[in-house]
């Protein structure tokens, strides 16, 4: 026990020799591409002893089995277009929830209120687009999306406003919040004008003028193609997660404010002493942040065939903390963001061919997404290393310099290149404040 | 009209006797929390150490029952088997941030999803096909004691003393912890460990062997939790049953300030959600109404919380790994 519970550390790091600047990049991106593909493999490896441990039906070869579930976990997410559109739907509400979660943690909060922001977004603008059935389209549509994302920062913003002013800690009250949307909206879903008139606790269904065209429907209208549009479901909200994505990352590396918030999230001292107005931040990106989460669920509701809302639904919508998962891996850089969503969507919507086709359960794909975050954060590398045989540790060995931060990896396999500019110059930058102290 | 029948649901021993059994259930995890916090462990990870604990409750409580045992004895393993799964949980979260230095909130989360995931897997590949964990039969459940007259005692009795009996093994667990942490060498300790870890240090004491038992210590207790609500409250095991209550006893935790009496407080004002729920539904005409009072407990406590509770710091050194090295 005494062994298992402090092995005392590695400490002394050799330097490398003095390496020509190439060499050191491809060392870097070398060391930065080690953790997210180990990882990768260590969790889809777990993942195939639990499905061997488990496998009820002994006389089919357990391996053939783990081989062909994972082929149709990956050929159900991106194999077909059929398939990638259905990952992207469910992409769609994730990459915005995420980008919603990963702007509280780059400020050193942590908003867990994603899924009640998103929650307000789709509830609001259902209630816009049932009221309002007679408004044209072009003015409807716009009206609807504006208010869900405007009720998204309304509740983010009561969050980041009683945090900033009163010091009320964000995750008792996202999580308070979230209760009160979800409650609410319950509410609303089952009162009068409207709640469906079949007494089915949901609501009507949004009239055509409300809702958002499929990619398939546009591409039939413009380009006379043939897409079935009850197969190709993913609409148009493709657009709008990649223009968020890109005002996710100019806000974050290429703004003033992008660098303020960084600060606070990294150092409140050095904020303060820079003279950096920390409340106004705090309550800034919480606005910001639920407007990103209010954004996704009035998309949601718009895009997708069902165009209505159910009682209780929201509060058993995963996409609020699985979108916690996905910031995480993501290390919240937008591109790890990104990555790590297609990945997780994917995995999400893969999975329900390798229950169909292999007959394995969808919640072993949550299992292999716990690995994952496991292992990318686990600084597992040094102390596997140690145990290894003399030979083994070559005289680079030490080389794979682990982030000083654990989650880093997979966005630095991503966004090292993005966002990594703007960092090593907020790093001088408070370097010197400490200085200064 | 609104208010009356708020002020009839609060006076009826109905919803205080389901309040409580609600703030019990809460309050193991939360205890939890604080215990682990305290150490300088961040542990948003009693949702999923619970879950476990429900899921092994219940299957092995069932797996006994069919071996033909005594109940009792089925449903006192079945709560063992939750306290040591809700511990398992804990050992991974404590090698992972203790010995590996991972982010303690990433791995929060992933025990949360893992635990989730696990679970629903293992339902699937247990039960026949699609049919789900069958309910547990009425003598499968966590006993009550019996308090004899007390729990005849008009409106007092059936909420105090109709309890099951980990509610009063909790209220039990609260005391002791709170004296633990603030009136003993140990909680002392605890305490210097999660504020200045270099000085526990220094000072003699074993940071991470403390850190561990106190990890551990909030996973044997949200296990026990699991077993609460599996075997006392819902008999049954259901997919994501916890449906976000550890993260309320996460709530509950900061809102008490880390310390097990406030989170206690926190517990219960929760709890009166879930106690509010079904008298109001009763008693309204309207169904739809009592969604809209659900809301209340949590309008009130951020009213609490801005208007009473203020700034919560937490300790000094929470989720920061330990490395002797540094300083």
């Amino acid at each position: 026990m005494a062994e298992l519970l402090a092995p005392p550390e590695e400490t002394s790091e050799r330097r490398p020799p003095v390496a020509s600047g190439l060499r050191m990049g491809l060392r870097a991106l070398g060391a930065s591409l080690v953790r997210p593909l180990v990882a990768v493999i260590f969790a889809f490896v777990a993942g195939a002893i639990v499905i061997l441990i488990t496998w009820p039906d002994k006389t089919v070869d357990p391996f053939t089995n783990v081989i062909h579930a994972y082929t149709t976990l990956f050929t159900g997410s991106y194999g077909s277009l059929y398939s990638l559109s259905n990952t992207l739907v469910e992409v769609i509400p994730l990459t915005l929830a995420s980008l919603s979660v990963a702007i509280s943690f780059r400020t050193g909060l942590f908003n867990i209120g994603a899924a009640g922001q998103l929650a307000a977004g789709g509830t609001v603008a259902d209630m816009i687009g049932l009221t309002h059935q007679s408004w044209p389209g072009w003015l409807l549509v716009p009206t609807m999306i504006v208010a869900g994302t405007a009720a998204g920062a309304i509740i983010g913003g009561i969050a980041g406003f009683l945090k900033a002013w009163r010091g009320a800690h964000e995750v008792v009250t996202t999580i308070m919040l979230n209760w009160i949307v979800f409650w609410v909206s319950d509410y609303i879903i089952n009162s009068n004008p409207f709640v469906t008139p079949f007494g089915t606790p949901e609501t009507k269904v949004l009239p055509i003028n409300a809702q958002l065209p499929s990619l398939a429907a546009l591409s039939n209208q413009w380009f006379h193609t043939h897409f079935n549009t009850f197969l190709y479901t993913v609409d148009v909200s493709l657009f709008f997660v990649i223009v968020a994505v890109i005002v996710y990352w100019l806000l974050i590396a290429r703004t003033t404010f992008g660098y303020e918030l960084r600060v606070v999230g990294q150092n409140q001292q050095a904020a303060k002493y820079a003279g950096i107005p920390i409340k106004r931040t705090i309550f800034l990106v919480m606005i910001i942040s639920g407007a990103f989460s209010g954004l996704a669920g009035a998309l949601n509701l718009m895009g997708q065939p069902g165009y209505n809302l159910a009682a209780q639904a929201y509060s058993q919508l995963p996409t609020g903390f699985d979108a916690i998962a996905v910031a995480l891996l993501g290390n919240t850089t937008t591109i790890g963001v990104v990555i790590s969503s297609l990945f997780l969507g994917g995995l999400r919507s893969g999975s329900t061919d390798m229950q169909a086709v292999a007959h394995v359960d969808p919640n072993l794909v949550l299992v292999i997404e716990a690995l994952l975050l496991f292992f990318i954060t686990a600084e597992f590398i040094p102390i596997i290393r140690r145990y290894l045989p003399a030979w083994m540790k070559s005289n680079r060995g030490r080389a794979p310099v682990v982030p000083a931060r654990p989650a880093q990896a997979m966005a630095e396999l991503a966004g090292g290149g993005v966002d990594g500019a703007g960092e090593a110059q907020n790093e001088v930058v408070i370097t010197d404040l400490e200085k200064e102290q | 009209m609104f208010w009356q029948i708020i002020l009839r649901s609060l006076i009826s021993s109905n919803t205080w006797q389901t309040t409580l059994e609600f703030a019990g259930l809460l309050v193991l995890p939360a205890i939890g929390g604080v215990i682990s916090e305290r150490s300088g462990v961040v542990n948003i990870a009693m949702e999923g150490m619970m879950l476990a604990g429900a899921f092994a409750s219940v299957m092995i409580t069932l797996a006994m029952h069919n071996l033909g045992l005594n109940p009792f004895l089925c449903v006192l393993v079945g709560t063992l088997a939750a306290i040591l799964a809700g511990g398992l949980m804990a050992l991974i979260h404590a090698v992972v941030s203790i010995n590996f230095k991972a982010d303690q909130i990433v791995s929060g989360i992933a025990i949360n999803i893992i635990a989730l995931g696990l679970t629903s897997y293992l339902v699937y590949v247990i039960t026949p096909a699609g049919q789900g964990v069958p309910s547990l039969p009425g003598n499968l459940r966590l006993p009550t004691p019996n308090f004899g007259p007390l729990a005849s005692i008009p409106w007092i009795g059936p909420v105090l003393f109709q309890q099951n009996l980990v509610f009063y093994l909790a209220v039990l667990i609260l005391i002791g912890s709170q004296l633990l942490l603030f009136r003993t060498n140990l909680g002392l300790r605890i305490r210097a460990v999660g504020e200045h870890p270099q000085a526990a240090d220094t000072a003699g004491i074993n940071v991470r062997l403390l850190r561990y038992m106190c990890v551990l210590t909030s996973g044997l207790l949200s296990g026990l939790a699991g077993a609460y609500l599996a075997l006392g409250v819902a008999g049954i095991f259901n997919p994501g049953m916890t449906n976000g209550r550890g993260y309320i006893a996460l709530a509950a935790m900061i809102f008490g300030k880390y310390t097990p009496l406030g989170a206690a407080i926190g517990c219960l004002i929760f709890a009166l959600g879930d106690g509010l729920g079904i008298p109001l539904q009763d008693l309204s005409n309207s169904p739809n109404i009592a969604n809209l009072l659900n809301a209340l407990p949590y309008i009130l406590t951020l009213i609490a919380l801005v208007g009473l509770v203020g700034r919560t710091t937490p300790p000094a050194a929470d989720g920061i790994p330990y490395d002797p090295a540094s300083e």
